[in-house]
């Protein structure tokens, strides 16, 4: 069984009198510890569509199951706890709270999880680890590159856990060495941990790390199983 | 017409301001308070940062204490981070706060002073009756029992507190040393006053213990005492005195002028105290005296006999004037003749009404103006904090943050600088009088910093200024809170991205 169902799915936006049309008719589905990237012109509905498989959003109708729970039909506050168990997220322009040291960034998910202390220690110290930064726990975004940020947002994003790391332009603010590296802690965290990761992108060699890519033109399907060399 | 009589009618304590010259001073006095606060606002910048920087640290402290507790002060720890950020648009805020609340609470302490002295002098208001066409006024001795009998019939909390000291019948009795030399050496002019109403009634006309020395008084005392002993003691002013030729201890006889054969054996008993000159010519003898020495002389009887001037009262209360007042001055009450009532003086009724009406502005108008500004200033600077961290709430609320979650950040931080200016303001309004007060007091110094010594605030603003902070921190923050809650996290990505 697929890992996320996705079912005559519809959305449209309404701005005054007028609806726009966005996803259409849409059908997909998304194995467990499969990297795909969503390809596809500005506005054909990339980013829509990841912020409904992320359940940031509710379709017009149709239906969207992730691990055998109906998402579609969640209220907005059980969406935010589904989020929180289900979901890691990595922003294009990693959006992390300049505030807060990137130790505090990584642990902010956490706090919303029934975990202890030393627990949560324990789990942001092996995330940052893992995307290679734990001389960097005290700085602040402010005070590190990019390609720094962007994997602070990993670690953020792989911290709780998550079955699925949606991300949308992970790589569109980064120079390609450090794009080339956080690409490749995407694919580690998909091989290693078996992560579902769900990638919209418009960089060909982003593209490239995932094993399928999806197509999408003015919010239908176009093609579903492209893969570039890999 | 007495003379004397006037002096002793008006009471003339009319005010020294005219409310246009209050209003003008109590402009200048604002400006300069502001000015002040601000002063104070800023010199307490660093207390306020070093109180938030101390209460981040306590919550840092409790972030190792088993959660919940460690996890909520991590959370409410973005509450201060968020301070922090931008410290200029903290600080202007908690500048304009304080100087807010302590304009707010000076004001509500002029206002709070402001009732208490109305409320004193409308809790004692003294009346006065007079005949309502003649002048000078002379009543029938009737109309003093005819009014003590109005008065009982008043409802209990109108009737004057204790009629004895409440209330006097004056009449004013002219005399001469002698019948056939009428001169002004000769004259005698007296006050003629139940015994037990003349302290009452010199500490309304200038001999109160105020107005003298301790002895002066003292030996006042003893006059007024001396001269209950016997009907025929009398006080006399020294300078009166001086021209009769006589002194203390000596008695005199003196014929009343206006009522045939009537003659009075005066012992005179003492004299008014020579630091005041408004009674230095004035006599004072005993009304039973003077009632005895008119029904003695026979020749009266039948004609109708006025010797009463004024009947004066003091009422509980404003309302209960108005209420005798009615009775009183209805023609059939008092016919022949007529009767008037009046408060004894109007100067100040009018004044204190004008006072009123200022005091009902401050409280009605100004005080919440200020209160409105105040949630308006934290509601701007709330407003563009919220604006400035969209995405960054759009990310708390993404990662799972409900939206009271990120709504209750934003109040409490609203809140926070709203208490700490409240608090720090109405406390250095309220205690820093008293701590300069202390310190000149420890030191033996003696100095003084502007108007400081005569602010005395009641202490429920030490509790009034942090509650406002909090009521002002909740109103002002309530509408950037709420349209924090309408980010919607897509909406936010659909834009970035
Ligand atoms: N919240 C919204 N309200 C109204 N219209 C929206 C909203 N979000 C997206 N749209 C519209 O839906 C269409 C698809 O937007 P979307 O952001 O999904 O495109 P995209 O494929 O991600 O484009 P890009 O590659 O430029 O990021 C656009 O026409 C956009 O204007
Ligand atoms: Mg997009």
């Amino acid at each position: 069984m697929p890992l996320v169902e996705v079912r005559d799915l519809y959305k449209s936006f309404t701005r005054g009198s007028e609806t726009i049309e966005v996803l259409m008719d849409l059908t997909l589905d998304v194995e467990a510890g499969e990297f795909l990237a969503l390809m596809g012109p500005s506005g054909s509905g990339k980013t829509t569509l990841l912020n409904l498989l992320a359940g940031l959003d509710t379709p017009t109708s149709g239906t969207i199951t992730v691990g055998g729970e109906r998402i579609s039909d969640y209220s907005e506050s059980e969406l935010a706890r589904w989020r929180t168990r289900n979901v890691g997220f990595v922003f294009q322009f990693y959006n992390l709270l300049p505030v807060l040291t990137a130790y505090e960034n990584v642990e902010l998910p956490l706090l919303l999880l029934p975990l202890t202390g030393a627990q949560r220690r324990k789990q942001v110290e092996n995330a940052m680890g893992l995307v290679g930064l734990s001389d960097r726990m005290t700085h602040r975004p402010g005070q590190l590159s990019g390609g720094q940020c962007q994997r602070v947002g990993i670690a953020r994003a792989i911290v709780t856990d998550p079955t699925i790391i949606v991300a949308d332009e992970p790589t569109g603010a980064l120079d390609s060495a450090s794009a080339d590296a956080a690409l490749k802690l995407l694919d580690i965290l998909r091989s290693e941990l078996g992560k579902t990761i769900l990638m919209v992108t418009h960089d060909p060699h982003a593209a490239e790390r995932a094993q399928r890519i999806v197509q999408l033109e003015k919010g239908r399907l176009a093609h579903q199983n492209l893969t570039l060399t890999h | 017409m007495f003379p004397g009589f006037e002096q002793i009618d008006g009471v003339s304590s009319s005010p020294d301001l005219s409310l246009v010259q209050t209003a003008l001073y109590a402009s200048g006095i604002f400006a300069l308070l502001m000015m002040v606060l601000t002063f104070f606002a800023v010199l307490s910048l660093p207390i306020f940062f070093g109180t938030v920087f101390a209460l981040e640290a306590l919550l840092k402290l409790a972030n190792n204490v088993p959660d919940p507790v460690g996890k909520l002060s991590k959370i409410f720890g973005l509450v201060f981070r968020s301070l922090r950020r931008n410290v200029v648009r903290t600080s202007l805020t908690y500048v304009a706060l304080f100087v807010l609340t302590g304009m707010l609470s000076t004001i509500y302490s002029g206002v709070d002073l402001i009732d208490k002295i109305t409320q004193e002098k409308e809790d004692n208001v003294q009346v006065i009756m007079t005949e309502r066409f003649g002048a000078p006024s002379m009543m029938p001795r009737s109309y003093a029992n005819r009014l003590k009998g109005i008065l009982k019939e008043l409802p209990p909390e109108a009737q004057p507190r204790n009629i004895d000291d409440d209330f006097m019948v004056w009449s004013f009795v002219g005399a001469t040393l002698d019948l056939n030399k009428r001169t002004q050496e000769n004259a005698l002019f007296m006050l003629a006053l139940e015994p037990d109403a003349i302290r009452t009634m010199l500490s309304y006309q200038g001999l109160s213990k105020d107005d003298m020395s301790e002895e002066a008084y003292a030996e006042l005392m003893q006059s007024i005492d001396a001269m209950k002993k016997d009907k025929r003691n009398v006080i006399i002013g020294p300078e009166r005195l001086e021209l009769m030729g006589k002194q203390v201890g000596d008695s005199v006889k003196a014929y009343a002028l206006g009522y045939k054969d009537v003659t009075y054996d005066f012992k005179i008993v003492g004299s008014f105290p020579a630091e005041v000159s408004r009674w230095s010519k004035s006599a004072l003898m005993r009304l039973d005296y003077f009632n005895d020495t008119l029904d003695g002389a026979k020749t009266f009887s039948g004609a109708e006999v006025r010797p009463v001037n004024l009947i004066w009262v003091r009422m509980p209360n404003k309302a209960a004037y108005e209420a005798l007042a009615t009775v009183v001055n209805e023609p059939k009450s008092f016919s022949a003749p007529q009767a008037k009532m009046e408060t004894a003086s109007a100067a100040i009724g009018s004044f204190l009404e004008g006072l009123k009406s200022i005091v009902f502005a401050f409280k009605y108008i100004i005080m919440p103006a200020i209160a409105v500004i105040m949630c308006l200033v934290v509601g701007i600077t709330i407003t563009i904090g919220v604006r400035e961290r969209r995405s960054e709430m759009a990310v708390m609320k993404v990662l799972g943050f409900l939206p009271w979650q990120v709504m209750g950040i934003i109040i409490a931080e609203a809140v926070l600088i709203g208490v700490m200016g409240g608090l720090l303001s109405t406390w250095l309004v309220y205690f820093a009088p008293k701590s300069i007060e202390a310190f000149k007091a420890f030191t033996g110094l003696k100095f003084k910093i502007l108007f400081f010594d005569k602010i005395s605030a009641p202490i429920l603003i030490t509790v009034y200024g942090p509650l406002l902070g909090t009521f002002v921190g909740l109103i002002g923050s309530a509408l950037p809170a709420i349209s924090s809650r309408k980010v919607k996290v897509s909406e936010v990505f659909a834009q970035v991205t």
